[in-house]
């Protein structure tokens, strides 16, 4: 079998750390090659020596069977070699030609020569089956799946023979992953390799050819067939462990247990109307619906981060102040938001600072902080946490997905919220550290904690929550325990009506 | 990993850590965030101007009268460049800050206010600098934060704004101020050492404190860091961010009353260019110009190093245009080496 | 700098013993040969630049960004060179007061024997010049008056005044027989007090022969904002008979506005006299007929001024023992007639 992408060996150390570790890689063309491991096993290192943003400390990488030197992204991309990243790299101001084809435009003389621009562009955007992109339109205003489109279509424009696409369907609707999905095949078709990592493991089964799993920086297994391999099996090689049983055991919600959050005819003009719902101490109440349904909206419009047009959200039964979000966490309301890097985290900042940064009060006297008191209480929450690495100190950039969605965690309980708003608490958290912030969320609600949860994934909603609200296009169609509804029956809620 | 495993008890996790963890790791980290390892440049930079000083102009250099004139010249500058840490490490930038001094050294020269300071009390004087510059930091920060003003455009607009003011409250002629109690307290020494270089530790100090010892400067830390991830965590972003500008703004009303008491006159025309030395001063001291992190400390350095840098120059006969390109030179170093190190701490 | 110092402290006492030669082949030769050769002729100007004691002067001046400062700099530096028992340390160059007054107070430091002050704001910089002549430091003030007579022990002074009153007294002479010509200004930085007086004495002269200025703009000396007020001027006037322009500076943007506009009908006075306005009076085939001079040399007279008052001389041709107090210099009109005398003393903008 002819390789035409073959890694060996690849080690990568950075000061005090040894990300890669004898990593191998064989990727052949016209395959879907995915890559499987938990945060911190690799990956992203992998991929930033593929498309030469760093330099192997040792192995070697050939393509087409003769040795390379990929020593800086432009001699990765004179190789074929293109990648797709999760925070996509186009300039939103500029169309949708200009980007696919930026840093290689057509050109005479130094003049751009637009008209050919557009057309190729349109070529190459019917040759991936979206043709009804305008090539003329600005970035900025496609949705991400489109903004995705873009994206390949730029690699394509290069000629890239193989296209590395990290987490691809993370902000897509099923809808537009299934489209993705024919997109790739289009591309396998005509002899291009894909390099594709994703958490989920039903994505691997369905667009996947072969398998390799990083684990710890090293490869563990090479080569597995991506239908064929046994979920326990994939999972075991990434953890080390065999996983049973994400969902920790549901627990009754005793209908005495009083009513915390009462959310009432909340409503935005063009976002969601008339939606309304309780939350008992205790309960964990899951909002399912596809992205543009107005979850995350709901979600914080409750917190205050947006200004409801009408209606009312009470705290045990005192009513928020609209659009304050200093009211609602006043009240005891917490929100661990969607985007964690770039709505929560202070990534520079020590972990301990992002742990107290919402009650400071309580650590300081005439507005001086007590460090000392901060770090012990801080550390005592990790610790329980099992924040890893440990220790209060560290910058929290420097942590993964898992570890930082646990300090965002931590803030809240510091505070002793009494109503906590989880926005896809889960995304970009590997497979372990899943059932530890399952496991988290499920003992906060056991505390009495209220809990809304919000997540892309109707297993996760329906895993974890005693209460399901359905959203499509801004209402909630379907209010009811989490019992008497399965995956099938919200997914139909879900896209019903929905334009497909 | 199971579900027994993410409810494990805590004193177990707390006792398999302690080893994961090695403490000199902890340490590590905390010097590159603490004052000395991160100055560790700039103390060098300014040895080594002292000692290329003390070789060239050894009897006129290493004398305390020197030391004291550095110290003098720095302590204006110095102050506003404290106030300008502030804003730029809360994610902002204040080009107006010398137009604010000019601003608040006429509104406190004016005969009016030289009368009343005159008749009752100097502190009438120093009051109106004060108020002028934190009314003109009001308006930038409440134009920024409320109005959603880029910091570039709503503090250029008061740069122009202001000295404008100044102009026409001074009629564009120097104010001379003849209330001699004023001059005289803020023109005296203090156990040796001038009024205005105990003034410009004070603040120093004061700035310190409140950066990195309060919840104020941990917010500013924050808002600068990341604004969003700020408002969400349940701080008042738009109020710090108008308490960040009426901050710099009351520096620049310090530095105004410090001016006045050097030059005994209150001018349109002073202050001229202090946005791009103070901003040059607190970006080689390795504040960060988009926000987040900030070093009152660097800052000071920063400002002694140009001052020192001046001194040097002057006493050698050597001509200022040959300075400038010195301190240019020394900004790009000093830039260059903060993204080396910056890039050497991410990529671990 | 200390081995500099001994260089020169050898060669002062040398001077002091033997022939002014003898000391001249230890310093700058060149320069002291061509000055020295007329001195003879008057006896006490010559006795005055024998090589005396050695004289360290500080120099401080607002930033170059006007030929005329840039000027008085170099004539100054040009003028220090000549004297072997002088050293002149320029700190050159701030329009910030505060940087100013430290330059003072290194001085100061430096324990220097003479400071030539031009303040970029005379009131500023006051208090720092009085305290350098409490520290018995002879400070020579330049152009710009301090407000204290505390400050300095000599002042020399342009003639602001003088000159709005040559310019008015020329224009007048020409447009004699017109009783309603149109005369327009062009004046530099309005709320300057030099400003003021030279279109005050303008004014004066100008009503003493029955004319009055009918358009009057501002400037700020610099060659940009001369054009844009040349322009405006053309604008709102129509007809016009005269210009004055203050300052021959920002008169190459005047020039140039004027160029543009194609207008002939009048005449251009200029101010300060610089060389390419003198060459252009002396071609005779531009607009500009006459400058009146306001001397770029303040600064240097401010050095030998200082020179003779560390070294206890008197002024040459003066019987009074002492220099005095104050120095006004002459404002003369320059025309293609007498162009020729005031080149050498012209300065390259």
């Amino acid at each position: 079998m002819n390789d035409l992408l073959m890694m060996t060996g690849i080690v990568k150390e950075f000061p005090g750390v040894r990300a890669l570790d004898g990593v191998d890689l064989d990727v052949r063309a016209g395959e879907v090659h995915c890559l499987l491991g938990q945060n911190g096993a690799g990956k992203s290192t992998l991929i930033r020596v593929l498309t030469g943003a760093h330099q192997p400390d040792a192995g070697a990488i050939s393509i087409n069977g003769e040795q390379v030197q990929l020593n800086s992204p432009t001699a990765a991309i004179q190789r074929g070699i293109a990648a797709i990243y999760q925070e996509l790299d186009l300039v939103p101001e500029l169309s949708v030609a200009e980007n696919i084809f930026l840093g290689h435009e057509p050109s005479r003389f130094g003049f751009s020569r637009r008209h050919e621009a557009t057309a190729r562009a349109r070529e190459i955007l019917q040759g991936l089956g979206h043709g009804e992109i305008p090539a003329h339109r600005s970035v900025g205003s496609l949705p991400a799946a489109g903004q995705q489109v873009v994206s390949m279509a730029r690699a394509l424009s290069r000629e890239a023979h193989l296209i590395v696409m990290d987490e691809p369907s993370a902000v897509l609707d099923p809808e537009e992953v299934a489209n993705l999905f024919r997109v790739i095949r289009g591309l396998t078709a005509r002899g291009v390799a894909v390099v594709y990592i994703s958490h989920r493991l039903e994505e691997i089964r369905q667009i996947g050819d072969r398998v390799t799993v990083l684990k710890d920086g090293a490869t563990v297994a090479t080569g597995l067939d991506a239908r064929a391999t046994p979920t326990k099996e994939l999972i075991r090689l990434m953890t080390g462990r065999s996983i049973e049983y994400v969902f920790p055991p549901r627990r009754e919600i005793l209908s005495t247990a009083p009513v915390v959050l009462e959310v009432e005819d909340l409503t935005r003009p063009g976002e969601f109307a008339g939606i309304g719902f309780t939350v008992r101490a205790g309960e964990i109440v899951g909002l399912a619906g596809l992205v543009g349904s107005g979850r995350s909206e709901v979600l914080e419009t409750v917190y205050g981060a947006r200004r409801a047009a009408t209606g009312s959200v009470r705290v045990d039964g005192v009513p928020l102040r609209p659009g304050r979000v200093q009211a609602a966490v006043k009240a005891g309301v917490g929100l661990a938001p969607e985007e964690r890097k770039s709505q929560a985290l202070l990534l520079d900042e020590a972990v301990f600072k992002n742990i107290t940064v919402s009650s400071m009060g309580r650590f300081a006297s005439g507005g001086f902080l007590n460090g000392r008191a901060e770090r012990e209480a801080a550390a005592q929450l990790t610790t329980a946490l099992d924040v890893r690495p440990a220790g209060v100190e560290y910058p929290v950039r420097n942590l993964s997905g898992g570890n930082q969605q646990k300090v965002v965690l931590a803030r809240w309980l510091l505070r002793e919220c009494r109503v906590l708003l989880l926005d896809e608490p889960t995304r970009g958290v590997d497979v372990g550290a899943r059932s530890e912030i399952y496991a988290l969320i499920r003992n906060l609600s056991a505390n009495g904690v209220a809990i809304v949860l919000v997540s892309s994934e109707v297993e996760e909603v329906l895993g974890l929550a005693d209460r399901v609200v359905v959203l499509r296009e801004g209402r909630a169609v379907h209010i009811g325990p989490a019992q008497d509804i399965d995956e099938h029956q919200v997914l139909d809620l879900v896209m019903e009506g929905s334009a497909v | 990993m199971t579900v027994e495993d993410g409810a494990r008890p805590p004193e177990q996790t707390a006792s398999t850590q302690a080893t994961v963890t090695p403490p000199a790791a902890q340490r590590s980290t905390g010097l590159m965030h603490s004052g000395v390892g991160r100055n560790l440049g700039l103390v060098v930079a300014l040895v080594l101007l002292c000692i290329v000083g003390v070789i060239t102009a050894g009897h006129t250099f290493a004398t305390g009268a020197n030391v004291l004139t550095i110290l003098r010249l720095a302590a204006v500058i110095g102050v506003v460049s404290i106030g300008m840490t502030f804003v730029i490490t809360g994610g902002g930038i204040d080009l107006s800050v010398g137009a604010m001094v000019a601003l608040a050294s006429v509104w406190a020269t004016t005969l009016a206010t030289q009368q009343l300071a005159s008749d009752l009390h100097w502190i009438f004087m120093v009051t109106t600098a004060l108020v002028v510059g934190a009314a003109c930091g009001l308006v930038n920060g409440l134009l920024i934060a409320y109005g959603k003003v880029v910091p570039f455009i709503a503090t250029l607009a008061m740069l122009a704004a202001a000295r404008g003011l100044a102009e026409i409250i001074s009629d564009r002629k120097t104010q001379i101020i003849t209330v001699n109690s004023f001059v005289d307290f803020f023109g005296g020494s203090l156990l040796g050492v001038p009024v205005l270089v105990w003034i410009f530790l004070l603040v120093a100090a004061a700035g310190w404190v409140l950066l990195n010892r309060t919840t104020f400067g941990r917010r500013t830390f924050a808002v600068g860091g990341n604004s969003e991830a700020a408002r969400l965590a349940g701080i008042k972003v738009q109020r710090h961010t108008v308490a960040l500008y009426v901050l710099a703004g009351l520096c620049c009303g310090i530095a105004a009353v410090m001016l006045m008491a050097r030059t005994t006159t209150g001018s349109s025309t002073h202050g001229q260019l202090y946005e791009l030395d103070a901003i040059a001063a607190v970006v080689i001291g390795g504040t960060l110009l988009s926000g987040g992190r900030g070093t009152i400390v660097g800052t000071v350095f920063g400002v002694l190093i140009f001052t020192t840098l001046n001194n040097v120059f002057t006493l050698n006969n050597l001509s200022i245009s040959a300075q400038s390109v010195a301190k240019g030179a020394i900004i790009v170093i000093a830039v260059l080496l903060q993204q080396r190190l910056a890039a050497r701490a991410t990529s671990q | 700098m200390s081995a500099r110092t001994r260089t020169f402290a050898t060669a002062a006492i040398a001077g002091l013993g033997v022939l002014a030669l003898a000391a001249c082949t230890s310093n700058t030769p060149k320069a002291e040969e061509s000055d020295n050769a007329p001195a003879p002729q008057a006896v006490a100007a010559g006795k005055n630049d024998e090589p005396g004691q050695k004289v360290r002067i500080g120099f401080s001046a607002p930033a170059a960004d006007h030929g005329w400062m840039g000027a008085i700099t170099k004539a100054t530096q040009a003028e220090a060179k000549k004297y072997s028992d002088v050293e002149l340390i320029v700190a050159e160059g701030t329009n910030d007061v505060n940087l100013q007054i430290s330059q003072v107070e290194t001085f100061i430091n430096q324990k220097v024997d003479a400071i030539v002050l031009l303040p970029f704001d005379g009131a500023a910089l006051t208090p720092v010049a009085t305290k350098a002549m409490e520290a018995g430091i002879t400070v020579v003030n330049v152009d710009r008056e301090f407000d204290s007579p505390f400050a300095a022990r000599t002042t020399i002074l342009g003639d602001n005044h003088g000159m709005g009153v040559s310019a008015g007294t020329y224009i007048c002479q020409q447009l004699k027989d017109k009783k309603d010509a149109v005369v327009a200004e062009i004046a530099g930085i309005d709320s300057l007090p030099l400003t003021q007086d030279r279109s005050k004495g303008f004014k004066e002269a100008l009503a003493d022969c029955g004319l009055k200025v009918s358009n009057r703009v501002a400037a700020e000396f610099t060659v940009e904002s001369g054009e844009k007020a040349a322009a405006n001027l053309l604008q709102a006037a129509p007809k016009i008979d005269a210009i004055w322009n203050h300052d021959d500076d920002q008169g190459v943007g005047v020039m140039a506005a004027i160029k543009n506009s194609g207008r002939k009908e009048f005449f251009v006075v200029g101010g300060a006299g610089s060389a390419n306005v003198m060459r252009d009076i002396k071609s005779g085939n531009s607009l500009l007929k006459a400058t009146v001079i306001y001397p770029s040399t303040q600064g240097a007279d401010g050095v030998r001024l200082a020179r003779l008052l560390v070294q206890k001389k008197a002024l040459g041709d003066l019987v009074e023992v002492e220099v005095p107090r104050t120095v006004q210099l002459y404002a003369p009109v320059v025309t293609k007639d007498n162009v020729d005398q005031y080149m050498p003393t012209a300065f390259e903008s």
